[in-house]
């Protein structure tokens, strides 16, 4: 069909349709759930305060009520109280650990981008081999050798989650140097250093935090996993991948709501991040197909 | 050109790809090499474990001096690794029995959950991705979509602590973990499958949607390719039209990312093998990292690292070999 | 030609007189793009007979391919297909084309009834499959013997040896002679061949238009969609001229090479390198967005001021033409 491939938006329009395209009741429900999550979770020491280490033995795994909207655990402490305390640590967690990928991986595919070469070659092969580490074990070794803390789950998830970050500035950066503007920059006399910061970055930035946010997901599980496995934060404090852990004990003696709370809190925001995301890179570049992997 | 012909460069591939990983390896393991270094914790106590509070400050010695610990720390390195390529993997601190016997005994067991679960997530998003896909936008089609967006958030220990509460707990029919009945003296194949049947559900439900909604697009965008449409003109029946044709050309970049998508199956086996308390490598690991125990946790990265490079290797030779277009000895 | 095949057919004067085997009424296809709709085929009416060849000539980005693909029901999901295409069947009911869906397009018709030789050779063949097991596949889901497969190939001018190589080992006139193969082994009562030459030098094209001729002289039907007018003037029974989506002139070939009534037409057998070899001026028009008068207007000698506010009639004069001011001199009744 010549006559059709004459006129790519024709196909364009075709293959729009593989997108994810979240209808517009979604992306506002998807919005409210993440304003509430994010809201939720900063005001929450206000106006509904936990002590940490509070237990009430005497009411341990009772069911779900109005008194215990998502029941008790074996300690008898209220879930949903917990899992808002869960979430604002996991949140606070994934969102610094997003952060430092996001500066690690714009470093490294910064100076690849614009290095190119060798450099950028050698640097690629690196992130290439650091990424058929099962990214799990060597987080779990980070954290094995840091000891468990705040500090260590942060540095096991930024230290393994940024080389999809600097494979995107890379990219973003070598499509850009071919790109008519830089030349012209360049012919005009502006140094490197000028292109990079006046020309480049403010392409790249967009890309960036997109990037970033849809890590936030992938920190806030890395984070769960961890403290799902005793490794990572202290036992005593609520958070998501904790609270399941515990509740896997009382699973078994049949209170399987202990796990349920953290269990949907993760899956509601990871699905709301991944919704107002899609949204956003159809915004960011309508021409690259976009793949909603998480 | 046979395909014989066309693989002959499989050998220098192979060398040239070597030559890439080793060094990057090489310094991967320094990395981690430091790090342990830079560890709080002391090998020496490690090693004696519950004894070193009772040890007297000689015998400690004593054990460092044994081992090297205060040795300068690019000599503890050298020996280190040139022991690992020697096939010495070293001493685990957290189960004290040598890190080989540690893997011999446990590596088989993650590694046939992890196969299974390769085999049927791969079985099924192929089918169930070109199915969706031949339909695009129907009914099928979107509610495979929804379904793999669901699943994809939801964490693989999540999961399975839900499959427990309803299949063995609420209903009954599976057990909730181990790999025989507590009740047997010996183990049998049927036994262990039976046990195997949700961890390997769960680890093959978690990683499908990745897989599912892949291939669903790759097959949607192949079925507007010239040469689907000509096959379809042809009138050749729908089924080889999507599964002769459309799948058969889609899969080839398939196979290179099934290569790279296998960490994250190897960290899913860990959590996996964790609900179930499978006696796999991820119980170990986990241990390993409670004691910090170097050793065994650096072979288990390295270890993995290296077999998930021969993995992705292995799928690009696949791909040479089942691309007619591509040579390898050019 | 074999007598035995002149015998069969009985068309003096390659004039076609049998039974309709294709009946278009009124076809359309509209694109919805992202923010416009594509105008790809407008109000087209044809008939095809068993034993005609009809050739569809025009310029590239007329509107033909995406006739082809809409007659088998191949467009992509943004298309939207109105009007009839009837296909008749001596021994079966009649089948509209555009509503029988595409389960029973894809059973009954495809192949066997409507065959199709895609446009771009290069891109209609599987890259992983060699060209006998494309046509293996072929000969076996309709019925026929995988050992036809050679005599196809040799048909076509296509050594079968050459068979056995991956289609990019092929050279282009190889490709294509190789997809024209695939066309005809279900051997269809009517093949659509979309620019079936491209690639070829002159004694294979030559070769394929004959091939072609052949068919239709025993009995069945050829729809060649060509933007070469010396093809269709070796081989066509009937011409329809294509521009911006429609049909402007419709007529037996010798009238229309001899007295062309359309000025378009006109202006296609000037740009003949044996003729005027001269180029018709200007562009066509985007189909998405035709003027509300004739399409051709812009680039016609004969225009007035009529042509660019009303669209033209259709005048039904010993063939179809539709024009405001045809040319109505020379042998044209």
């Amino acid at each position: 069909m010549a006559d059709l491939a004459a006129r790519p938006a024709l196909l364009r329009t075709a293959r729009s349709r593989l997108r994810l395209r979240p209808g517009q009741a979604g992306v506002v429900t998807a919005g409210l759930v993440l304003v509430v999550a994010v809201v939720g979770s900063l005001l929450a020491p206000l106006v509904w305060p936990l002590d940490q280490s509070a237990v009430a033995l005497d009411q341990t795994r009772s069911a779900p009520s109005w008194a215990h909207l998502a029941g008790t655990d074996d300690l008898g402490r209220d879930v949903a109280h917990r899992a808002v305390y869960g979430l604002r640590v996991s949140l606070l967690v994934g969102a610094v650990a997003a952060l430092v990928a996001t500066v690690l991986g714009g470093v490294v595919g910064g100076i690849a981008g614009t290095l190119g070469g060798r450099v950028d070659r050698i640097l690629m092969r690196v992130v290439d081999t650091i990424a058929a580490m099962p990214h799990l074990l060597l987080g779990i070794f980070i954290v094995a050798m840091l000891r468990p803390s705040l500090g260590a789950v942060i540095a096991s998830v930024g230290l393994t989650h940024w080389l999809s970050t600097a494979r995107i500035v890379r990219s973003e950066l070598l499509s850009l140097r071919t790109r008519p503007f830089v030349d012209a920059a360049i012919n005009g006399g502006a140094g490197r250093r000028r292109v990079l910061v006046r020309h480049l970055l403010p392409h790249v930035l967009p890309r960036l935090a997109l990037a970033t946010t849809l890590m936030i997901p992938h920190a806030v599980w890395h984070e769960t996993a961890l403290s799902f496995l005793g490794l990572g934060l202290p036992p005593h404090l609520a958070s998501l991948g904790n609270m399941i852990n515990d509740g896997q004990g009382s699973l078994l003696t049949g209170a399987w709501w202990a796990s349920l709370a953290p269990g949907a809190v993760i899956v509601v925001v990871t699905l709301a991040i991944a919704v107002l995301a899609a949204r956003w890179r159809d915004r960011l570049d309508p021409r690259v197909r976009a793949e909603l992997h998480l | 050109m046979t395909r014989s012909g066309r693989l002959a460069g499989a050998g220098a591939v192979v060398r040239r790809r070597l030559l890439v990983a080793v060094p990057v390896l090489a310094a991967t393991s320094i990395g981690m090499f430091a790090l342990g270094a830079a560890s709080p914790v002391d090998p020496a106590k490690q090693y004696a474990g519950a004894a070193a509070f009772t040890a007297t400050e000689e015998n400690l010695a004593q054990i460092r001096a044994n081992w090297g610990v205060d040795d300068p720390l690019p000599v503890q390195y050298l020996r280190w690794i040139g022991n690992l390529v020697q096939g010495d993997l070293g001493w685990s601190t957290s189960r004290h029995e040598p890190v080989a016997s540690v893997l011999a005994a446990r590596a088989g067991w993650t590694l046939l959950l992890i196969g299974v679960s390769l085999a049927l997530v791969l079985a099924a998003s192929l089918l169930l991705g070109a199915l969706a896909a031949y339909r695009r936008g129907g009914l099928f089609d979107r509610a495979l979509r929804t379904a793999a967006y669901a699943v994809q958030s939801m964490p693989v220990f999540w999961l399975g602590l839900a499959a427990i509460a309803v299949f063995a707990l609420a209903l009954g029919w599976l057990p909730a973990g181990g790999l025989t009945d507590v009740t047997a003296t010996s183990t049998s194949w049927g036994d262990v499958a039976h046990h195997l049947i949700l961890p390997v559900g769960v680890l093959a439900v978690s990683q499908a949607p990745w897989f599912v909604l892949f291939v669903r697009d790759a097959v949607a965008e192949s079925m507007r390719d010239d040469h689907v449409l000509a096959a379809r003109a042809r009138g050749l029946p729908g089924r080889t039209v999507l599964f002769g044709h459309a799948l058969r050309t889609a899969l080839l970049p398939f196979l290179t990312l099934v290569g790279t998508h296998l960490p994250e199956l190897v960290g899913g086996a860990v959590l996996v093998e964790t609900v179930f308390s499978l006696p796999g490598l991820g119980a170990v690991t986990v241990a390993a990292a409670m004691g910090s125990d170097f050793p065994l946790l650096a072979a288990i990265t390295l270890v993995t690292t290296a077999v998930v490079l021969a993995a992705n290797l292995a799928t690009d030779l696949a791909y040479a070999a089942a691309d007619p277009r591509v040579r390898l000895d050019g | 030609m074999t007598t035995t095949e002149r015998l069969t057919a009985p068309t003096p004067g390659r004039r076609a007189v049998r039974r309709p085997l294709l009946a278009v009424d009124g076809l359309g296809v509209q694109f919805r793009l992202r923010d416009t709709r594509m105008h790809a085929v407008t109000d087209l009416n044809l008939t095809v007979r068993a034993g005609e060849l009809l050739a569809v000539v025009g310029e590239s980005g007329c509107g033909k391919s995406v006739l082809a693909h809409a007659l088998l029901g191949l467009l992509p999901g943004n298309a939207t297909v109105t009007g009839h295409a009837v296909l008749h069947h001596p021994d079966a009911d009649p089948v509209d084309l555009v509503t029988c869906g595409q389960r029973h397009l894809a059973r009954r018709v495809r192949g066997r009834r409507v065959g199709l030789v895609p446009q771009s050779p290069a891109t209609a063949l599987n890259p992983v499959r060699t060209g006998r097991r494309l046509l293996t596949e072929t000969l076996r889901a309709h019925g026929r013997r995988r050992e036809d497969g050679d005599q196809l190939a040799v048909d076509v001018g296509l050594d079968p040896a050459d068979l056995d190589r991956y289609p990019h080992e092929l050279s282009g006139g190889m490709a294509q002679r190789l997809v024209t193969a695939l066309a005809l082994a279900p051997d269809p009562s009517l093949l659509i061949a979309d620019e079936p030459t491209t690639g070829l030098d002159r004694p294979l094209v030559d070769h394929t238009l004959d091939l072609l001729r052949r068919r239709c002289d025993e009995g069945s039907a050829v729809v060649l969609i060509t933007h070469d007018l010396a093809a269709a003037q070796r081989v066509a029974d009937t011409v329809a001229v294509m521009y911006a989506s429609r049909i402007v002139e419709h007529r037996d070939a010798d009238q229309l090479f001899t007295a062309p009534t359309h000025p378009y037409a006109a202006a296609l057998l000037d740009a003949l390198p044996d003729r005027a070899f001269r180029p018709v001026p200007g562009d066509p028009p985007m189909l998405t967005a035709l003027p509300a008068g004739c399409a051709f207007a812009p680039r016609c000698p004969r225009r007035t001021d009529i042509c660019a506010s009303q669209p033209p009639p259709t005048a039904v004069t010993g063939g179809a033409v539709a024009c405001h001011h045809p040319i109505t001199t020379g042998a044209v009744t």
